[in-house]
């Protein structure tokens, strides 16, 4: 059973830039799917079209089954949740405690369980004794963990995470790589996007966009070692990936190995 | 940049502090409008000290409220100077001769220019202030010798003084009780309390909601943009752009500087947060379940109950005639 599903859709803004073509692409229920791609490649675009920020102007978008219209959007937002890029332009309330219940006042969940799942989702992220913090008191990583808090609490099926760690340290990225786990582990259905590939390593599935195409979609593993079409779309392997590509096709002394990892160290 | 600190919410536990938003709300416009209607000096007096009361039992400190009157401070005597000096109504109190001379206004052009050159060294401004208008016009009258070039009198009459005094204790009045509302009262609260007084309003068509909503997210935004504004002085700055002295053209350029990058930002950001507000569900207008809930207790009736006595006291007082 697929949870998303896109057919041809084609997105141009201003009727100049072409951000999408053409693409189709399918997410099941309970998967973790990795959307890859260089800057301008179509990512946000494509997300936002899931959630119907924009109307896409050729092809379908159906979530679990229902099509995307004017009349659906509503509805499927309840389904679908989203993290966006910069965690300070998506704190809604004037308390931590604030923000995770916006969504839930929206969705007209009775107080008494808001408190509850509140409380039980600001622990889950481990912001439970910020709660009447407010958004000054707190660092870029625990804005998103607050933001991440106010999507869990909503229980979306599918969670969108549009570079959702892309300003954060590496300790606040790796944080939120364990929710992502967690979500898939609880049967959530989880799209992330990136550029980096250390966030695309643990999903089931890589779809990698170039220039707003679809260049290959495929098992995680298979994409990660697939220099060629990473390459084609500025992408890089991941380190050790290409330290294995680089010695698979020589017979080296140690000396030529020391070399060759001396320059990737250089080349970054 | 913290330097807006009139009126912020300073948390403390007074029966001010467990009076619910709303009954804040309204007893302050109660009392305003009491404090207006008001015609007696003594029951102004009387009203100064009910004001004093609620201070002192609400456990507020009085340096806090003088702090909100501070910037008003100038305004205020500007209004009672202006009111005692023009005003020629009724019984003529006092009245002090004035001689124009050349001699004696040179001196006073000569104190007025010194004063605009010390004024920044000294601390009481305002006092220095008093203190060379009073001198000038003691010249006025005391040193009549020289070329005489006009005649005129500096006088106070019974009106003049009595609307002045009005007006200064109604303002001190208001102040101080707005103050008090926004020292006792989270933001968050006022700001339901307000939601809530102006839900009547949806007869007119006036979403309260939405009104509350927006409230709430500029008291959200506004420390950060004052951070982005910071930081942008700050990149500015190291440019070369400098946000201490200048000429107008280079303040013309320092604000310019400092708008453009912010409005660009400003935009990116309302646009982030109603996407971000939209995919969490909220449609403007649509009925939601609030996390906050307003309670009224046994406090609230009898506050209320005192302020309405205090009103309808005032109205009797003024029909009565007293
Ligand atoms: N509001 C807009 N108006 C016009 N063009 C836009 C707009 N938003 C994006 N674009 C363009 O559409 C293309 C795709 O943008 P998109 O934001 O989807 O890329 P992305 O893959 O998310 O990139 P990034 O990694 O930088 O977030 C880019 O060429 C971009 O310049
Ligand atoms: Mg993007």
């Amino acid at each position: 059973m697929n949870m998303i599903d896109i057919e041809n859709l084609s997105f141009t803004y201003g009727g100049k830039v072409e951000a999408l073509k053409n693409v189709s692409l399918c997410v099941k229920k309970g998967e973790w799917v990795t959307i890859l791609g260089h800057n301008g490649s179509g990512k946000s675009t494509l997300a936002k079209l899931i959630v119907g920020l924009l109307k896409p102007q050729k092809g379908t978008i159906r979530v679990d089954g229902v099509e995307l219209s004017e009349r659906t959007v509503h509805d499927i937002r309840k389904k679908v949740g989203i993290v966006f890029q910069n965690p300070d332009n998506q704190f809604v309330g004037v308390t931590v405690r604030d923000d995770i219940a916006f969504g839930l006042e929206n969705l007209r969940i009775p107080r008494e369980e808001m408190i509850e799942r509140i409380e039980h989702y600001a622990k889950r992220v481990d912001m439970y004794s910020y709660l009447n913090k407010e958004p000054q008191a707190l660092s870029g990583g625990q804005k998103q963990r607050v933001a991440i808090a106010g999507i869990l609490a909503m229980r979306t099926e599918v969670i969108i995470f549009d570079e959702a760690t892309s300003m954060l340290d590496p300790d606040g990225r790796k944080r939120i790589l364990s929710y992502m786990r967690k979500l898939r582990d609880d049967g959530v259905t989880v799209v992330t996007i990136t550029h980096d590939m250390r966030e695309a390593v643990q999903s089931d599935r890589i779809v990698v966009l170039k220039d707003g195409e679809i260049l290959k979609a495929d098992k995680s593993e298979d994409v990660l070692k697939d220099k060629e079409t990473l390459e084609k779309s500025n992408l890089e392997l991941l380190l050790p990936l290409e330290v294995l590509h680089g010695l698979e096709h020589k017979k080296s002394t140690n000396e030529e190995i020391k070399e060759f990892l001396w320059q990737l160290s250089l080349n970054g | 940049m913290n330097r807006i600190v009139i009126g912020r919410y300073i948390p403390g536990n007074s029966f001010l502090y467990r009076m619910d938003p709303r009954t804040k709300l309204i007893a302050m416009i109660l009392l305003m409008v009491s404090v207006f209607l008001i015609q007696s000096f003594i029951h102004m007096l009387v009203a100064l000290l009910l004001v004093a009361l609620l201070l002192v039992f609400g456990g507020i400190s009085v340096k806090r409220v003088y702090l909100g009157l501070r910037p008003l401070v100038f305004l205020l005597i500007f209004t009672f100077l202006f009111q005692v000096l023009f005003n020629r109504q009724g019984d003529l109190l006092y009245s002090l001769e004035l001689h124009y001379t050349v001699l004696n206004l040179s001196i006073a052009m000569a104190l007025v220019i010194m004063w605009g050159f010390t004024k920044r060294f000294l601390r009481f401004r305002l006092l220095y202030f008093l203190a060379t208008v009073a001198g000038v016009f003691l010249l006025f009258h005391y040193l009549p010798f020289g070329i005489v070039l006009g005649e005129g009198t500096f006088s106070v009459y019974e009106q003049g003084l009595s609307t002045a005094f009005f007006i200064m204790v109604r303002l001190v009045i208001i102040i101080t009780l707005s103050t008090i509302l926004t020292i006792t009262t989270k933001p968050t609260d006022l700001n339901l309390g307000l939601e809530s007084i102006l839900r009547p309003l949806r007869i007119l068509r006036i979403n309260a909601e939405e009104i509350a909503m927006i409230i709430a997210i500029s008291l959200r935004y506004i420390p950060t943009l004052l951070d982005e504004a910071n930081k942008i002085m700050l990149a500015q700055a190291s440019r070369g752009v400098d946000f201490q002295e200048g000429k107008l053209k280079d303040k013309v350029i320092q604000v310019v500087s400092l708008l453009v990058p912010m409005f660009i930002i400003s935009f990116q950001r309302s646009d982030d947060l109603a996407n971000a507000m939209e995919t969490r569900s909220f449609v403007p207008g649509q009925k939601r379940t609030r996390l906050h809930i307003l309670h009224w207790s046994g406090l609230d009736t009898t506050a209320l109950a005192f302020t309405c006595a205090a009103l309808i006291g005032v109205i009797l007082l003024r029909v009565v005639g007293w």
